[in-house]
């Protein structure tokens, strides 16, 4: 692996600055503000919808939008389209934030590992880097859903495995930059075991970007799920998850078009939120 | 296929065998269709005589047709390709001695000038007509015809079950053969009907099996022109085709277009013609898209829940009778046919010879679902899963209507979502507990479904089903031989009630075949088995 | 001279990779429940006949030693040939490859002009308004699914407006060069947001470190500070943008070639794992593989002749 290789939508190195850490910023606050929202909406999905969100209405399907009672319709089995919007909330930010922290956990350590050894360890590393790479991530995906079964555990198993490369990546650029540092050096310097090092001294550090990255990726998981559904391997019915419901809505497109694209939009508040928020902490860092 | 495109494979050392399917997400259910020779829609092409009289066979128009579907052909070769779009595209080229007429009822003469059975009922000689033509200029004769025949009753993993009571077929002279069967078969008109019995030269033309469905030649309205494989597949006219002034188009093309919606827009925009399945639920738009006309054939379609016998509590009639009890149907027509088709009340369906209209089958009546089911060997319910079709939005719909019954019933039924080859593979081996799938007839008789269905030692295992009845499977061979219509109809109609009794399967309901064509097309016309006939169609 | 023992260098390591992803591929493919020759002969066919074919195919032999022909067929450069289609899986491949790499190069171009402008902009108008909107608009283009944003596009510049086919890939080089406008957009779209921000970050470091600082003082122009000195920092990002593409093409080209009728690679790989055909598949993957590593190379080579402090390693 080249050590110029940039990656993934990183951003600038975030070298640890001693001046203040810069106070609350724009984007930040109404990042969480907004993310707070969409998780007191599927918190409380209970007490903002009467109606089950797998509760088959046969008879009032696909009411459109605005229908008395149904403020976002009905799908086509007649369930009400808000409800399985808000549920599809706690089902989707679960899997969102829960199929992130595995990779984001094993590769930070793998490529603090890479970055800070080098040598055989990083070239070894690299060349399982690359290959995950270069694997098409659809054909890992597909296989590993059909070999352990689709659901939820096989979406986390199959995104963790490909997932952790990018932290990697990442992590290790920094720890190569970090590692040249006068705090780093003089912490090998005095000795300190290099565990202690690594997780005390180093992490902290180099952890930023990767915090940063993790912010898109789980907006990128959302739409692996949504691709996932695309082929029918996503979350199994009648769980309310939103790539079912932009799945669902596909066959409607040219009809009605509000089937996808009301869950779409879901997707879009919630990249957004999560984009704000990473912007606002790389800003109060740089600040 | 075709030796001339450029970017097309020339011809390799394939150690693969021709004729095999690709399943693909977007259609419904090939897998299975093609699996239990479901999907194998058959029928020779059509006598125009009576049809089409606006679009005359006066032709002269030309017109290049192009018709988007969602899969490409598999193979040419008709004794072993079950595919839709590879049958669809075939019998515009081959074609047999008799064919369908247009009712689905029965057959009537195509290549054949005339038949007739013998008294015994075990033999019939079929005069062809003179004069007949390969693409190749060659004559037809009754060689020809016994090679055709008997290549396909010879082949293993194909077509062959529909010849299995041809005992042999002989050639007196040059235009008339005598096929005798083993013991008396009343199907057997209608198996001459099907396109493994497709007319093609003897031994080939010279050529070998492999390089001859590279690049077949027969008998048909329209010829070999290209394949682009998972693009497109062309044939050209016949210029010298029997019946005079046919076909009007110059070339006919399928194109594949998985994409549903991609497929709406491309004949929007004019760059298609026909397009073969639009979904139930674009029919009402598409109705009122200018330049757009929507045409629902009549099928024999019908749709059922599988229930795997040899699993679970499956084997108790009062379970699978609960089941099918709990089937919304009315329901099903209205959320997933958008209303246009009907509840199931038989095995058989409308469109087919020898259904049965007031065969007593079982409606939804979720108090008698729960009535059976306290009968059964589990009252109190059980746990299940459903086999579905990943990304197959009928079967999931299916599915969680079903779902949400059974629940009432104190039964949970869990969605397996697999792909159709994980699916084709569990079915096959009775590795599922329930599930959904669909038949559509081949032919104008109603024996190739009804063994298919109740007969475990037939060509379609009981569907895989495991239901094994002696007596039901007794009176399936009865009116196999039997010729009288009337006791034949009787018979049929014992079997549908009986079947419908059991719960063998739990039907669902009857659909027509969607087509949506550009405004300005005439002439198509789809058989209740599916298959279409271009030589009438005008640009 | 220097890139040439570079380049060589990384081809000999691509070795091993390749390697990786041959042995990966081939035994994850037969993880998958589903045999080739029953789901190839359907559901009429006898014992014997799917026994047959298998033994045809070469699928009755232990799994090494189908691993062994595979590897040793791949050292001739022999992809094998199609379980489905009878032809070689080089052939089908030359098919829709191209199709593909046409639809990568639009979308990186339509990603370039859609996102370094507007990163520009937002980077010398940092805390602006125009920097919020840049950064908060294109995040919904990031969250809408692909075949939502295509149909979109289709149904208004390909079936309202009538500028481009409504599918498919056209005959010739003038029809392709139409046909692959959407689905590039469509590409753009879902791409430049994640290119935007890191081009814009990268800017603003560019632009708040000392010699931007210097030149600023000396009284140079915030144009030239942006355009001489920023704008050659984002293109040298942009060349990373290609190789972070090529990943995203994964998952995205399936999707795209669909809605767009594309006949590409993407499809391929799917009906070929669909329809169990073993030979397709690893071929796919490893044509896929080689190309993301090549392209990952040649992003190297790229940044390292745009900035020289970059060292090749």
């Amino acid at each position: 692996m080249s050590t110029t290789t940039i990656l993934e939508p990183t951003l600038p190195a975030a070298t640890p600055r001693p001046r203040g850490r810069g106070r609350w910023n724009a984007p930040l606050v109404s990042g969480l503000i907004l993310f707070a929202l969409i998780v007191l909406c599927a918190v409380c999905a209970p007490l903002l919808t009467s109606y089950d969100p797998i509760q088959q209405n046969l008879n009032d399907a696909f009411l459109a939008p605005g229908s008395p009672g149904h403020p976002f319709g009905t799908d086509s089995l007649g369930r009400d389209v808000l409800s399985r919007l808000l549920y599809g909330a706690r089902v989707d930010l679960q899997v969102g934030v829960l199929a992130v922290v595995s990779p984001f956990i094993l590769g930070s350590l793998v490529g603090l590992v890479a970055g800070w050894f080098g040598g055989w360890v990083d070239a070894i590393i690299g060349r399982v880097v690359d290959v995950v790479i270069a694997f098409p991530f659809l054909v890992l995906v597909i296989a590993l859903v059909f070999a352990i079964g689709p659901g939820t555990s096989s979406i986390y198993t199959a995104i963790t495995l490909v997932g952790w490369v990018a932290y990697c990546r990442i992590v290790r650029g920094q720890v190569l930059i970090a590692k040249e540092q006068e705090y780093a050096m003089a912490a090998r310097a005095s000795g300190l075991p290099t565990w202690r090092i690594l997780v005390r001294h180093l992490l902290p550090n180099v952890i930023l970007q990767a915090f940063v990255f993790s912010m898109s990726d789980i907006v990128l998981t959302l739409l692996a799920i949504v691709t996932l559904g695309f082929l029918g391997l996503g979350v199994p019915p009648p769980t309310p998850d939103w790539g079912t419901m932009i799945q669902e809505g596909q066959q409607f497109i040219l009809t009605k078009w509000y089937m996808s694209t009301i869950p779409g939009l879901a997707v879009v508040l919630t990249g957004l939120a999560l984009a704000l928020i990473a912007d606002g902490i790389v800003d109060k860092a740089n600040r | 296929m075709s030796e001339q495109s450029a970017d097309v494979p020339t011809p390799s050392p394939s150690p693969i065998p021709a004729g095999l399917r690709v399943p693909s997400i977007s259609r419904r259910r090939l897998l299975q269709l093609s699996g239990l020779g479901i999907g194998a829609f058959a029928a020779g092409p059509l006598l125009a005589a009576c049809g089409s009289s606006a679009s005359g066979g006066s032709g002269g128009k030309g017109g290049d047709l192009v018709i988007v579907r969602a899969q490409d052909s598999v193979d040419m070769d008709k004794t072993i390709v079950f595919s839709n779009a590879s049958l669809w595209v075939y019998q515009q080229m081959y074609e047999c001695l008799v064919t369908m007429t247009d009712d689905g009822q029965g057959v009537k003469p195509w290549l054949a000038e005339s038949y007739e059975m013998s008294p015994d009922n075990l033999s019939c000689t079929v005069k062809l007509r003179p004069g007949l033509k390969f693409h190749n200029g060659a004559p037809v004769t009754s060689a020809d015809v016994k090679f055709s025949i008997d290549e396909s009753s010879k082949t293993s993993g194909g077509w062959e079950f529909i010849n299995s009571a041809i005992k042999e077929v002989t050639t007196p002279d040059d235009l008339t053969v005598v096929v005798t069967t083993k013991y008396p078969w009343a199907p057997l008109l209608a198996d001459l009907s099907c396109p493994n019995n497709g007319i093609i030269p003897k031994d080939y033309g010279g050529k070998s099996k492999a390089d001859f469905y590279t690049a077949p030649i027969a008998t048909g309205p329209f010829m070999w022109d290209t394949w682009q494989k998972g693009n497109f597949i062309r044939l050209k006219k016949n210029p010298t085709y029997w019946q005079p002034g046919k076909p009007a188009l110059d070339t006919v093309t399928w194109k594949v277009v998985p994409d549903d919606n991609a497929r709406a827009i491309q004949l929007q925009g004019g760059q298609a013609q026909i397009n073969e399945a639009p979904p139930f639920s674009s029919l009402t738009q598409l109705k009122a898209t200018p330049n757009i006309k929507v045409d629902l054939f009549p099928s024999t379609r019908t749709d059922y829940v599988l229930m795997n016998q040899t699993r679970g509590p499956y084997a108790d009639v009062h379970v699978r009778r609960a089941i099918s009890y709990a089937l919304d149907r009315e329901a099903m027509v209205k959320n997933i046919l958008f209303g246009n088709g009907q509840p199931a009340n038989s095995l058989m369906m409308p469109a087919a010879p020898y259904y049965d209209k007031n065969c007593q089958g079982i409606v939804y009546d979720m108090n008698k679902a729960r009535q059976e089911l306290a009968m059964s060997s589990v009252p109190n319910g059980f746990t299940t899963t459903y086999l579905a079709m990943s990304g197959d939005s009928v079967d999931s719909a299916i599915a969680q209507i079903l779902q949400a019954s059974l629940k009432e019933l104190g039964i949970t039924m869990n969605i397996q979502n697999v792909d159709a080859s994980t699916q084709h593979d569990m079915t096959v081996k009775m590795d599922y507990e329930i599930a959904h799938s669909y038949w559509t007839m081949d032919l104008a008789d109603p024996d190739e479904l009804v063994q298919f269905a109740l007969d475990p030692n037939s060509g379609g295992h009981s569907f895989y089903s495991g239901y094994n009845n002696p007596q039901l499977i007794d009176l399936v061979h009865q009116a196999q031989q039997e010729f009288d219509k009337t006791k034949r109809q009787a018979l049929y109609n014992q079997i549908q009630q009986q079947a419908a009794d059991a719960a063998v399967l739990g039907f669902l309901f009857y659909s027509p075949f969607p087509y949506s064509q550009s405004s300005s097309l005439q002439g198509l016309k789809v058989l209740p088995t599916g298959y279409y006939h271009l030589e009438d169609v005008t640009l | 001279m220097k890139y040439l023992i570079y380049i060589l260098r990384r081809l000999v390591s691509l070795i091993p990779v390749l390697l990786g992803i041959s042995f990966i591929v081939f035994f994850l493919i037969r993880l998958i429940p589903g045999d080739p020759a029953a789901t190839l002969l359907g559901t009429h066919a006898t014992p014997q006949a799917v026994e047959a074919l298998r033994a045809q195919l070469g699928l009755d032999r232990p799994l090494w030693s189908q691993y062994l022909t595979f590897m040793g067929h791949l050292l001739q450069g022999n992809l094998g040939y199609s379980f489905v289609y009878d032809g070689s899986v080089s052939s089908l491949i030359s098919t829709s490859l191209p199709v593909t790499l046409w639809l990568l190069v639009s979308g990186t171009v339509f990603t370039l002009l859609i996102a370094v402008p507007l990163a520009v902009l937002a980077a010398a108008r940092r805390g602006g308004t125009a920097d919020n909107i840049i950064r908060a608009v294109p995040v919904i283009g990031l969250g809408l699914p692909s075949f939502w944003l295509g149909i979109m596009l289709i149904l208004v510049f390909g079936l309202k407006l009538g500028w481009f086919p409504v599918g498919g890939f056209g005959n010739d080089l003038a029809g392709h060069l139409r046909s692959i406008v959407l689905p590039g957009i469509t590409v753009a779209l879902a791409l430049s947001p994640i290119l935007i921000r890191s081009l814009r970050a990268s800017m603003i470091d560019v632009l708040g470190s000392d010699y931007i600082v210097t030149a600023q003082a000396k009284g140079i122009s915030t144009a030239r500070v942006v355009f001489g000195h920023a704008l050659r920092n984002a293109a040298v990002s942009s060349v990373t943008v290609l190789g972070v593409n090529i990943a995203y093409l994964t998952g995205a080209t399936l999707v795209i070639e669909r809605v767009f009728s594309l006949p590409g690679i993407g499809q391929q790989m799917i009906n070929s794992i669909l329809g169990r055909d073993f030979p397709t598949v690893q071929g796919i993957t490893l044509v896929f593989a080689i190309m993301v590593v090549v392209v990952n190379l040649l992003t190297d080579v790229t940044h390292a002749v745009l900035d020289p402090r970059v060292k090749l390693t």
